[in-house]
């Protein structure tokens, strides 16, 4: 909207009353449909959700104090448009884009970031982050209206990536004023926040439905007029859906794409948002001293053994890539992207005849039997049938391959504990598209993280002790160079490990009737389209090409 | 009558109280709603914290001892993902399944009768084996795939319907086509069943000899007491509709009591699951006992106690 | 009295055969993938060839081996479901229907509880509990079935137990166990088989429906209901996948129950409520 524009409805707004405002409104109109596999809880208070929740229906309607980086993906200005590391490490101060406002008219000032990021740590908070924000924030001060300055303990190099929705979702900023006067119910029947879209109403287990605000945002315009998010959990449906145009928009999985395609719809695949990959718990421990397993070669051959390429062009219908190491991808920070792509080509290669020399030079010349946990993570199930073609691969060099299908519920709480289950075995994974390698290494083979692969405190070989000095040095580390310098030994000493191996780098995959939405840009790593609907097109404002 | 009611209302007190108890202990074998919650990458520490937060870390029994105190005075608990009481989750979505469960009944009755009563009439030959064959055509097809197929062919070739969702009379055709094949099978079994037995009964000789027409006599005489058993075993199909309800709302995007206790399971949101079932059995129980009170007014023949 | 039903026989023949036969018959393995090789029509359209005659999977898998092996697998779930689901269901009837009493009520009530209880919701949360698996599976529909037989094997005992042949047995001092199993158990051997013959179908669609809620056969094992769960979302760009089996699965279910009734009507042709 241009300023003339502005000024225009300034005008009339004021001579006619607000209600005139929207029929005079005619740069937006219409609804945009979503349909989308699940709802998650429904729920609209951002201390009681977990990423689903955050990425597709908060998104629209709140804003988060740290944004994206729209075309490269990973972290960029958000309600702070910059921020600052002190001379001493210890705390970060962010500086807050002028005259924001929240639904209510309310200003948007560093009284309610405070306030926000105080309520997300709170004990009755579930994000993912609130344990570690009671750990490391030590005190929020408000320097100034737009001035909020965080004490941490120690240094936290990546501190501001938390707020972002590019990572994790525990930067979501709620109207400080609005909510001590309704209180915590009301807030959650009548959420307000400062993005895009308002809240307009959500049935339970059906949709949720948003208005465009009215004003110019800087996250862009709305150019539909109605937004609508529903739930619908059949894939069949949804293709249904988008064939009819009940639905714009439409999550789907890569069986989907052939359809797709014959049926004369658009493909919109988001870059990077996912790496699949194998992993093996505690080989660690004396009871698997024996396993074939723990020996590396074997451990190397095994990913020798499989043809990602194969995998990508038939099960991912083309619709993925080769992967970085573990955990990282093209628009990864801190790492030498270059190196690792190389890296990639030649250590992930398809080679079974070198599987075979490794296998017997380890003892295994007839092959040994192989223990499988497959399992498909929320929102991607094609994670089953990769798991299904990578153990024929590995039958095809002379393994034995046991398999055994779990559901994610019943495999996640396995990895808890002493993980007996699965210690021995090797398991199907992945992990999400983020830009900070570090925190998820830290998750999957710090001693004290979530899975723990190299080693446990009291337990912890030469391998697992040099990896956690490296982990310790990046995250305290404040100079760049040095930090990635770190951050690349990390990945060596990992990736010469092979214990978490990736399989493949795969994509978002969105389904779009291309005469009900006009083309626009996904955000590479971000499958959810939560950040993007504000600047989805009418169809005839841009046609798809 | 009276102690018969209270008899019956023992014996469903009962009943839900065994039922609640194997939920209860079966859902918490399953894992935990805190792995659902958490991050991929929480660490153990975190996990303990939500547990503890969520009081699942206490024993078993001594769970099972709140939830049974609660239960008793009617609170269900809170729905672990929903942060709301269970029984407003639960009367949220009731009245959408009912709405898709009533016209797929009808439905199925229209088909049931007209076959059940053909094919007693003409017992053993085409018309009964035909009468039979499209009865069965109902349960012979997965629910799911006949669900999709109907989507495909009527809302993506022919246009003629949507592919789902709640909405105008429209949208309740498919779903209630699914959900009602479903039954007419067993309908059309008891039907023809009873038929076959009052045809042979001397109420018919009866009401030959007085010279009813042979139309009033079928359609009017028999039928009405050829229903009487439908009526009865009307539990019978409840819980098949139930299971029916799961697939046809996943299906058809349905947001009723099916597919809601299906995620409560998949989220291992134990006082939702625990809360859907009780209501759900308590629902059963009640419509049942109705109905045999109701059947002890229509057929004085059957005795109390 | 009803001719024999001779096509849902030869259907049934036609699954038997298929079922024992499968390691003869498919010249495939029904889990040996090839990628390249993937989705692949069947001879008859254009694209298909002798080599896959139902054409392949999204695996390269071959469609008709698996249906062969998956005729197998969904004849050993409907064997072992009804041998275990059955049994049960067939033991409580009879213990129930002969003692009486407050034994009978309280098993009665076992019953109207099972009735009560959505199965599925049931074999779900076995599902998760014990893992994928045949046994999740065949203990999951055994739980759907048993209270079915029991009500009506219940029902035969009680009439059963008034006649004179029971009573007999009785004055000459023979034990309730030894009644059971002599008098009373051969006498409903018909209502048993009858109940078998009609519940097959309940089991095959059983297993479909489970497999849709991610409960079923754990892949790769070939299963009927699995294969059209899994096809299903390729109807439009692979019909052959999920409509195949999804037929089989239709002519073998209306086969199994119209030789059902066809043998209600000659074993037991008083039998209702089936």
């Amino acid at each position: 909207m241009t300023y003339k524009n502005m000024l225009a409805r300034l005008v009339v707004s004021a001579a006619l009353g607000i209600a005139a405002a929207p029929t005079l409104a005619q740069d937006n109109e219409g609804t945009l449909v979503v349909a989308i596999e699940s709802l998650a809880a429904q729920n609209f208070d951002p201390i009681l959700e977990g990423r689903p929740g955050h990425a597709h229906y908060h998104a629209p309607l709140y804003d988060a104090l740290v944004g994206f980086d729209l075309k490269e993906g990973g972290i960029g200005p958000g309600i702070a448009e910059r921020w600052q590391i002190s001379e001493d490490g210890e705390s970060w101060t962010f500086y807050l884009r002028d005259g924001l406002k929240f639904h209510n008219g309310e200003a948007l000032t560093a009284e309610d970031v405070k306030f926000s990021i105080e309520r997300i740590m709170s004990e009755e908070s579930i994000t993912a982050q609130a344990a570690s924000f009671r750990r490391t924030i030590k005190k929020i001060e408000v320097v100034d209206d737009l001035t909020v300055r965080f004490d941490t303990d120690g240094i936290q190099v990546y501190f501001p990536t938390l707020f972002s929705r590019a990572i994790f979702h525990d930067g979501t900023i709620m109207p400080k004023d609005y909510f001590e006067e309704v209180g915590a119910d009301e807030f959650r029947r009548n959420p307000v926040g400062s993005g895009p879209w308002k809240f307009v109403r959500s049935v339970p287990g059906d949709f949720v439905e948003y208005a465009a605000v009215e004003q110019d945002h800087w996250r862009g315009k709305p150019k539909f007029n109605r937004l609508v998010i529903m739930q619908v959990p059949e894939q069949s449906t949804r293709m249904a859906m988008i064939r009819t145009g009940e639905a714009a928009i439409a999550s789907i999985t890569p069986e989907a794409i052939g359809e797709v395609r014959s049926a004369g719809l658009k493909l919109v695949s988001v870059p990077a948002t996912a790496q699949a990959i194998y992993q093996f718990y505690g080989l660690f421990r004396d009871e698997v001293a024996d396993s074939p397993v723990t020996d590396v070669r074997v451990r190397e051959a095994l990913s020798l053994a499989i043809d990602r390429k194969a995998i990508i062009e038939h099960i991912m219908e083309g619709e993925a890539r080769m992967p970085f190491p573990f955990a990282t991808f093209g628009y990864s920070l801190d790492m030498d992207v270059d190196r690792w792509r190389q890296w990639s080509q030649e250590a992930l290669r398809y080679d079974p005849d070198r599987a075979r020399e490794l296998l017997a030079e380890a003892g295994y010349k007839d092959g040994f039997t192989l223990s499988f946990a497959n399992t498909a993570l929320p929102g991607t199930p094609w994670m089953v049938d990769v798991g299904l073609v990578i153990a024929d691969f590995w039958e095809q060099v002379g393994i034995n391959v046991e398999l055994e299908n779990y559901e994610w519920g019943a495999f996640r709480s396995l990895t808890q504990g002493d993980q007996p289950e699965l210690v021995g075995r090797v398991s199907m994974y992945r992990t999400a598209g983020r830009p900070i390698a570090t925190t998820r290494y830290h998750a999957a083979f710090h001693p004290e993280g979530a899975h723990r692969l190299l080693g446990i405190p009291g337990k912890c070989d030469e391998v697992c002790q040099k990896y956690t000095e490296l982990n310790e040095a990046i995250e305290v580390e404040r100079d760049d160079e040095k930090r990635a310098a770190l951050t690349d030994q990390m990945i060596e000493l990992t990736t010469d490990s092979w214990m978490a191996v990736p399989i493949l780098e795969a994509m978002g995959y969105w389904a779009v009737n291309p005469e009900l939405v006009g083309a626009f840009d996904p955000i590479p790593g971000r499958h959810e389209l939560g950040d993007v609907f504000e600047r989805m097109p009418r169809p005839e404002q841009k046609p798809w090409e | 009558m009276g102690r018969f009611i209270v008899q019956r209302l023992l014996q469903a007190a009962v009943l839900v109280v065994l039922v609640a108890t194997v939920v209860f202990f079966l859902g918490r074998l399953t894992g935990n709603p805190v792995d659902m919650i958490l991050p991929e990458d929480a660490t153990d520490a975190d996990r303990a914290a939500l547990i503890e937060a969520l009081g699942l870390d206490r024993p078993l029994h001594e769970q099972y001892a709140i939830f049974a105190f609660n239960a008793v005075q009617g609170d269900l608990g809170t729905s672990i993902r929903y942060h709301e009481p269970v029984m407003v989750t639960f009367l949220s979505r009731l009245p959408n399944t009912i709405l898709l469960a009533t016209p797929s009944m009808i439905i199925a009755v229209l088909l049931a009768v007209p076959l059940g009563v053909f094919s007693a009439l003409r017992r053993g030959r085409m018309l009964d084996r035909v009468s039979g064959t499209i009865a069965v055509l109902g349960i012979a097809t997965p629910n799911f795939w006949l669900g999709i197929m109907l989507i495909f062919l009527f809302s993506v070739q022919l246009g003629w319907l949507p592919s789902g969702r709640m909405g105008g009379p429209d949208h309740y055709v498919l779903p209630a086509i699914t959900l009602g094949t479903f039954l007419v099978a067993g309908f059309m079994r008891l039907i023809r069943s009873s038929m076959l037995e009052i045809l042979d009964s001397e109420f018919v000789k009866m009401a030959r000899i007085k010279g009813l027409s042979e139309f009033r006599v079928i359609w009017k005489h028999c039928l009405r007491n050829a229903l009487i058993p439908v009526l009865t075993l009307w539990g019978v199909f409840m819980a098949g509709l139930v299971t029916g309800a799961i697939v046809t709302e996943t299906v058809f995007a349905w947001p009723g009591i099916g597919r809601l206790t299906y995620e409560a399971v998949i989220f291992r949101d134990f006082p939702l699951l625990q809360g859907v079932i009780i209501m759900a059995a308590v629902l059963i129980v009640v419509i049942n006992l109705l109905v045999d009170v109701l059947y002890a007014y229509v057929d004085p023949r059957i005795r109390f106690g | 009295m009803r001719r024999l039903p001779w096509l849902p026989i030869a259907i049934i023949a036609t699954m038997v055969i298929m079922a024992v036969f499968a390691p003869i018959l498919a010249e495939h393995s029904p889990t040996d993938q090839s990628l390249i090789k993937r989705l692949k029509p069947p001879f008859w359209v254009e694209g298909g060839s002798m080599q896959h005659l139902l054409g392949t999977d999204q695996f390269g898998r071959d469609v008709f081996a698996r249906m062969l092996y998956g005729a197998r697998i969904s004849l050993i779930v409907v064997g072992l479901s009804l041998l275990v689901g059955g049994g049960v269901g067939l033991t409580i009837g009879i213990v129930s229907g002969y003692v009486g009493g407050k034994l009978d009520a309280f098993l009665m009530r076992l019953v109207d509880a099972a009735f009560t209880f959505p199965a599925i919701l049931f074999a779900l949360l076995l599902a998760v509990t014990m893992g994928q698996g045949l046994n999740t599976l065949i203990i999951a529909i055994s739980l759907l079935l048993w209270a079915n037989f029991a009500r009506v094997i219940r029902g035969e005992v009680l009439a059963l137990k008034q006649r004179d042949f029971v009573s007999l047995a009785r004055v000459h001092g023979c034990s309730p166990l030894r009644i059971m199993a002599t008098h009373i158990l051969p006498n409903v051997m018909n209502t048993f088989m009858v109940l078998a013959t009609l519940n097959i179908g309940v089991v095959i669609v059983a297993e479909a429906s489970l497999s849709f809620l991610g409960a079923g056969v754990p892949p790769p094992t070939p299963a009927w209901g699995l294969m059209v769960s899994e096809g299903r979302g390729r109807i439009t760009s692979a019909w052959w996948l999920s409509l195949l089996p999804g037929l089989a699965i239709t002519l073998v279910v209306l086969a199994f129950n119209l030789f059902g009734d066809w043998l209600r009507d000659r074993l037991d042709p008083k039998l209702r409520q089936l």
